[in-house]
């Protein structure tokens, strides 16, 4: 420990004290020349040639000051120059050997990299709020709804009752149609109450944010624009404040400009992704009778004060909300508050798959360590002549270590630096092929941060792998290998050992991670497999919203949908055109309808409900939803006809179980129903799930769009096209257009992709971890391929003996496969067992498939030994050729 | 100029290591000292001694010291660490090893 103190106290002086450290070697010498003089004088030389004599026996005075500042400069960096340049001769010369080695560990530091950079970007970088650590966002919970939006009036209520809140909002979707200047379009908008962006630590550009003031009634007709709509809609206008808009036809005032750095939290119901995703916010404002608090469609956020902890703060809500109970019993009884970190809350359940996906890379790089540690070993085989002769010369073995430790860095930089190539690309092709609604995807991108995670990576792979073959060489049996070449001997037996279990190390890795994407696969297939329930094919969709000015009544809006639809489905190139409230695997609204049936009871406490839609009559065979049983619903079911209903499979079942649904009654709003109350069920159709991950489809129901009860103001048009959907866009856009011009589309998609998009996780996982294992399978086949070679080249004599005592070459093929198959079985058994270890964490990630699926670890069993039986394969053969004459001739 | 090229590479450092284990010494008197016991057989080429002394102290094996020498004279002494005494006595032992092989093998030819 002393002598490293001294080493670096002596450095850092020859580096910052350079003047003094001269002068004293200046002082040194002189000292020794002057003294030197003396005694020639004392031994009789005259004085005038005593001094050059003493100058001649030092050499050159300037040559020694030379000297010894090379000493001072270089002492300690000279032997790693020269292990270094020593290295860079040893690669050159095996460019083979050097280029597979630096090529697999580029990819696997690169794979690496590049999910860190995900991982960086998404988990460990930190929201860009001011604080973010003190964000919360606030649900209520029940048995039935675990995650389930406020009430407008209970917020209020929290927001003067809490102490643990900063501040504290709430927010819900409302998008608005910008019109009167140019197109008209549809702005992806917010509610928020007073004080949403002091919640999030940010305050406006320009103007003001919204205060207590514009949470009345009447006072809504303000707004605050996201900084991006601000430069792209309106050029930056510095005279903003104050300007007109006109929103959903009517005039609202702008008040405010976001900065830049202004994201969206995101949010739960009818979600918009964090990020940029906002083009504007408008107030919330508490409207209707405080004591009535049966809707539930607003999201709570707040800003906890410092040193409060959510758990703390979750403690308090709950005690409001038990008062709330006590004071509201119909409406606040039976819920809990649930306050969950923002943080949390946005990502999701990305962790678990990004750790997942870091798992499968770090594996990889494993393998590809005891790869390189393999071939490494191999070469120190062959140099095992040199080095015992070196040690014997008295070469220290820590200088020997260093030397090949300093070989092992040098490929492992190398490896890093290719791998940071590997990682930028590889980030750019990630970042485009994550899953859609993937949180925060915007902020991954290489930075520092990855490059020095790239560097540690590299260099401690470097030592992994070059750490074992290090020790191992330098420990030679020096009587052995200087005996000879090392005839008639299979290499020595600790160093088979230490190969053989790399290579069954290997071998399990990649088992595991071959039975990780087999199983993703299989899950995927049947995700693939499984009936959606529609027809996404040949499908288009687009959504469509009515304003409040224009189409203030229900009556208004319907005879628009009605018009609407006509012309649609007149429309040359379509099938069949519908109108609905909602799409399939687009999300979803837990507005769930409670109802009486006819002639049933529910259990106490509860009561019949189930998801409540409204469709137009070809909506359904727009979007290819099947009928089970019954009829569609026609023309004829008008505002004055007969009110009917259809309902799903799954709400048949579950309220007529064994029974016809068809003809069965239901009544929503009359507790005392007269005959015209009671809606007649006509029609059954197929049941589809909410995600198509889900295990079952949630009991639904819809209302013909003539009968429903609310006049919904937003639709979803589904088109189903005789051919390519895609160009039906402007047919559809110019028929909204015939009828009101001030209508602007949104969203218009194919539902094929709204369908490819939902199952693009489950994609994206398969493909990565797939990757992962290909790699890996071709590493493990490289590692067994080298010691199966290496070990048939030690034993080619001992081969061509065998052939000479009468051995046939099938005997030598099947004592060389023998001898892989039997690393590969090793490592097969120990891969399953991790498999089996890990399963737990896969679970999550599978659909329809058990995590120890016999038939998959099976397949990939044999697989495996498959990939070993062909990696020894070609050595073998080459043993069958080993030639009994030059054996006999050798003995 | 020849540098050290009377005596084998390392075996220098092996002497000023033994020499200064005694007692701190100044380069003119260790130069003075490997003269006196080989019975003047070793020349150090007193130009290898500086860098050599230099770089041991580098090493960390020895540790050098201003002080006043035999004349009175401020000189550059130079002493043994304790890392210095392990690494002699492996160099020590190394030497051994080498001389007894090479002993062996010009008694075998």
């Amino acid at each position: 420990m002393r002598r490293w103190y001294d080493i670096v106290r002596l450095r850092l002086r020859s580096l910052l004290r350079r003047g003094r450290v001269e002068r004293e070697l200046d002082r040194e010498l002189r000292f020794h020349v002057d003294r030197q003089t003396e005694e020639n004088i004392a031994a009789g030389i005259p004085p005038d040639q005593a001094r050059r004599a003493a100058l001649r026996g030092l050499g050159g005075l300037a040559y020694v000051e030379e000297e010894c500042r090379d000493m001072r400069r270089t002492a300690l960096w000279e032997t790693f120059w020269y292990d270094l340049r020593y290295s860079c001769r040893a690669l050159r010369r095996s460019p083979g050997f050097t280029a597979v080695i630096t090529l697999t560990l580029a990819l696997s530091i690169g794979a690496n990299s590049a999910i860190f950079s995900v991982i960086e970007g998404v988990l460990l970088r930190p929201l860009p709020y001011p604080e973010q650590d003190r964000i919360v966002r606030f649900f209520l919970s029940s048995a039935a709804y675990p995650k389930f939006p406020v009430n407008a009036f209970d917020f209020l209520d929290f927001r003067a009752r809490n102490r643990s809140f900063g501040s504290m909002a709430v927010m819900t979707r409302a998008d608005v149609q910008l019109s009167g200047i140019g197109e008209p379009q549809r702005l992806s908008g917010f509610r928020v109450s007073a004080g949403y962006f002091r919640v999030l630590g940010l305050r406006p550009l320009r103007g003001r944010e919204f205060e207590t003031r514009d949470e009345l009634p009447g006072n809504e007709r303000v707004a605050i624009l996201s900084h991006r709509l601000w430069r792209t809609r309106f050029g930056a206008d510095p005279g903003i404040l104050g300007r007109k808009l006109l929103l959903e036809g009517r005039p609202f005032t702008v008040v405010g400009v976001m900065p830049r750095e202004m994201q969206h939290p995101g949010n739960e119901y009818r979600p918009v992704a964090y990020g940029d995703t906002v083009d504007l916010w408008w107030p919330f404002t508490f409207e209707g009778d405080p004591n009535q608090r049966g809707s539930h469609y607003i999201e709570g956020i707040g800003r906890l004060n410092r040193g409060v902890a959510p758990t703390q703060a979750g403690a308090e809500m709950n005690g409001i909300m038990a008062q709330l109970a006590r004071e509201h019993p119909d409406n606040d009884s039976g819920w809990r508050v649930l306050v969950i970190p923002l943080y949390r809350e946005i990502v999701g359940a990305a962790p678990r798959l990004l750790l997942v996906l870091l798992g499968a890379v770090a594996l990889v790089l494993l393998i590809a360590c005891a790869n390189a540690a393999n071939l490494l070993l191999a070469r120190a085989t062959g140099r095992q002549q040199e080095i015992a002769v070196r040690l014997a010369l008295g070469a220290a073995r820590s200088r020997l270590i260093r030397q090949m430790l300093t070989e092992s860095a040098l490929i492992s930089v190398l490896g890093g630096a290719a791998g940071a190539i590997v990682a930028t690309l590889g980030v750019k092709a990630l970042a485009a092929m994550l899953p859609a609604g993937f949180p925060r995807a915007h902020d991954i991108h290489v930075n520092p941060a990855v490059f020095a995670f790239t560097l540690v990576v590299a260099l401690s792979t470097g030592i992994l792998f070059g750490l074992a073959p290090a020790l191992q060489a330098s420990r030679p049996d020096l009587r052995q290998s200087l005996r000879g070449s090392g005839r008639g001997v299979t290499g020595g037996v600790r160093h088979l050992r230490l190969r053989n279990s790399l290579v069954v190390a290997e071998v399990s890795l990649a088992c595991v991670l071959l039975i990780g994407a087999g199983l993703m696969l299989r899950s995927f297939v049947n995700l693939l497999r499984a009936d959606p329930g529609f027809h996404p094919e040949q499908v288009l969709t687009a959504g469509i919203s009515l304003p409040e000015e224009t189409y203030g009544s229900s009556k208004a809006r319907k005879r628009f949908y009605d018009q609407l639809v006509a012309r649609l489905g007149t429309l040359p190139a379509v099938d069949a055109a519908g109108l609905g409230t909602d799409l399939p695997w687009t999300g979803y609204d837990d507005n769930l309808g409670g109802f009486q049936i006819e002639g049933k009871q529910p259990a106490p406490h509860e009561e019949f409900h189930a998801r409540y839609h409204a469709a137009s009559p070809d909506y359904f065979r727009a979007l290819g939803i099947p009928l089970v049983h019954g009829r569609f619903f026609t023309e004829a079911d008008a505002s004055e006809a007969p009110r009917v209903l259809m309902v799903n499979r799954a709400m048949a079942q579950q309220y007529w179980p064994g029974e016809d649904a068809i003809g069965k009654r239901i009544n929503f709003f009359e507790d005392h129903p007269k005959d015209k109350d009671w809606t007649t069920i006509v029609g059954v159709v197929g049941d589809v799930k909410d995600t198509p991950e889900k295990s079952a489809a949630a009991p639904a129901f819809w209302w013909p769009l003539r009968q429903m009860p609310f006049g919904f103001a937003v639709m979803t048009i589904a088109v189903r096209a005789k051919s390519d959907p895609a160009p039906l866009a402007g047919a559809v856009r110019h028929t909204v257009g015939e009828l009101d011009p001030t209508l602007a589309l949104a969203d218009v998609r194919l539902m094929h992709q709204i369908a490819d998009a939902s199952v693009s996780t489950p994609r994206f996982t398969l493909f990565l971890v797939g990757l992962f294992a290909l790699l890996a399978a071709a590493l493990a086949a490289i590692g067994t391929y080298g010691v199966v070679s290496y070990s048939v080249n030690q034993r080619t004599h001992e081969f061509g003996m065998r052939v000479a005592l009468g051995a046939t070459p099938r005997d030598v093929l099947r004592l060389v496969l023998a001898q892989g198959v039997k690393l590969a079985f090793g490592g097969v058994a120990l891969g399953v067992l991790g498999a089996l270890a890990l399963a737990r964490v896969l679970r999550s990630l599978l659909y329809e498939v058990s995590a120890a699926d016999p038939l998959t670890f099976a397949a990939v069993s044999a697989l495996a030994l498959a990939i070993a039986l062909l990696a020894c394969y070609l050595p073998a053969r080459r043993a069958t050729r080993a030639d009994p004459a030059v054996a006999l001739r050798a003995e | 100029m020849s540098k050290s090229s009377d005596l084998i590479q390392g075996t220098l450092d092996l002497l000023i290591l033994k020499i200064i284990s005694l007692e701190p010494k100044h380069g003119w008197a260790i130069a003075k000292r490997i003269q006196q016991v080989s019975h003047e057989v070793l020349q150090v080429t007193q130009g290898a001694l500086y860098p050599a002394l230099h770089r041991l102290e580098q090493q960390g094996w020895i540790r050098a010291e201003w002080r006043a020498s035999e004349t009175g004279r401020e000189a550059k002494f130079y002493a043994l660490t304790r890392a210095g005494r392990g690494q002699l006595e492996r160099e020590l032992a190394q030497w051994e090893r080498l001389s007894n092989a090479v002993g062996l093998v010009i008694r075998m030819v």
